[in-house]
């Protein structure tokens, strides 16, 4: 079994060390695909599909099979979710041609900072759940201390935190169609 | 938003899912079992069941339909996961389907021009029509819940084996009170109700299973 196996593996297990591990490990990857096929999306374009596919793996990585090789599912997720998002974003944002001919191929560069679709999303939460995405998101804060700020449990906290998340999904889903 | 922001907070999210296959398990028998005993109790086994067993061209019914939903089980497990869109194979089907289809030219042959037409239409057309989807609801509906626990990259096929799966089982519950025997019966009446809720499984996958 290779690193991200053994990562999965703990994760898949509830070790919330490793499967963060594994969602760095993998982001890099993600990103590089991503950015190879939608050059014209632009830096922050790419990072909304890249944080898509982090959330679909998310929610779907039950479905890996331990003695599976996880590069096979992991890169099916991918390509089900770029086209998806791709196909979402021809609706929404027409790009002239010429903007596929001027574009040049991205660069891998640094990590890009901010991506805009998932922000607005947590806006569509209720105002609890999508505090409690933030502060464990970006303050780093813990489900206890999540709850104490919110008084609520700490159970109540991650059963939020995981209905936010299906909801995001569905959000994403929904800008889909 | 950073995406290490988004990784933190979905690090955090502990919460186990259940495997797509667990409820496959659970509620596929149940299932099953809810059809056999409503068929029991409405319209009951037929009287000869156990002779008709030993009759190849009637116990074929069964032989035909359980290896349908044996092979639509195989198609809904492999397309549970992402990348089974890539692993799953249709050949089975169409052997099947091949096998159906040189039943039918058999019994065509060996069944006298005169009585053909008899063979064929039968006499309970409209119960098999109507049974066998009745009996598929509750199958296909577990299946289908239990792929979209699943993450099908398929979602229109996927629909397709779970209506497979779902309605050949079905059609196996329902032989148990069938009295037609003639496979020039079974293997188009049968499988036009399997055909039927296959499609419209199809269908209902293509929505439903989409994430």
């Amino acid at each position: 079994m290779d690193d991200w196996g053994k990562l999965l593996t703990r994760a898949n297990a509830g070790d919330a060390r490793a499967y963060e591990q594994f969602l760095r490990a993998i982001a890099p990857v993600l990103r590089g695909i991503v950015r190879s096929r939608g050059a014209n999306l632009g830096e922050a374009g790419c990072e909304d599909v890249v944080q898509e596919i982090l959330l679909a793996v998310h929610l779907k990585r039950h479905t890996w099979q331990q003695d599976a090789p996880v590069r096979p599912w992991l890169y099916a997720i991918t390509r089900y979710k770029i086209a998806d998002a791709f196909r979402a974003r021809g609706q929404r944002v027409h790009l002239p041609l010429e903007d596929f001919v001027e574009d040049l191929p991205a660069d891998a560069g640094p990590c890009p900072t901010e991506a805009a679709d998932m922000a607005r999303m947590i806006g569509m939460l209720d105002a609890r759940a999508a505090e409690i995405v933030t502060m464990i998101g970006l303050k780093g804060a813990s489900a206890a201390e999540t709850g104490q700020a919110l008084s609520m449990s700490e159970g109540a906290v991650r059963v939020a935190l995981h209905r936010a998340l299906k909801t995001l999904a569905i959000l994403c889903e929904r800008h889909v169609k | 938003m950073r995406t290490d922001t988004l990784i933190r907070a979905l690090a955090a999210d502990t919460q186990p899912a259940p495997r797509p296959a667990r409820l496959l398990v659970a509620g596929g028998p149940v299932a099953l079992g809810l059809a056999l005993i409503g068929l029991w109790l409405v319209l009951g086994p037929r009287d000869d069941l156990v002779a008709s067993l030993g009759v190849p061209q009637s116990a074929l019914r069964f032989v035909l339909s359980a290896a349908l939903a044996l092979i639509g089980l195989r198609m809904v497990l492999t397309l549970a996961r992402p990348e089974g869109r890539g692993l799953v194979r249709l050949w089975p089907l169409a052997a099947v389907g091949m096998a159906a289809a040189g039943l039918v030219a058999w019994a065509w042959l060996v069944t006298p021009p005169d009585a053909r037409q008899m063979a064929l239409t039968g006499k309970t057309i409209q119960t098999c029509l109507v049974t066998i989807p009745i009996l598929s609801i509750l199958p296909v509906a577990v299946i289908l819940t239990a792929l979209r626990r699943g993450a099908t990259t398929a979602p229109a096929l996927a629909g397709f084996a779970a209506g497979l799966c779902g309605s050949a089982a079905a059609a196996v519950i329902y032989a148990l009170h069938c009295t037609e025997d003639s496979p020039l019966f079974y293997v188009t009446w049968y499988g036009l109700a399997m055909l039927g809720v296959t499609a419209v499984a199809t269908l209902v996958g293509a929505r439903l299973l989409r994430w």
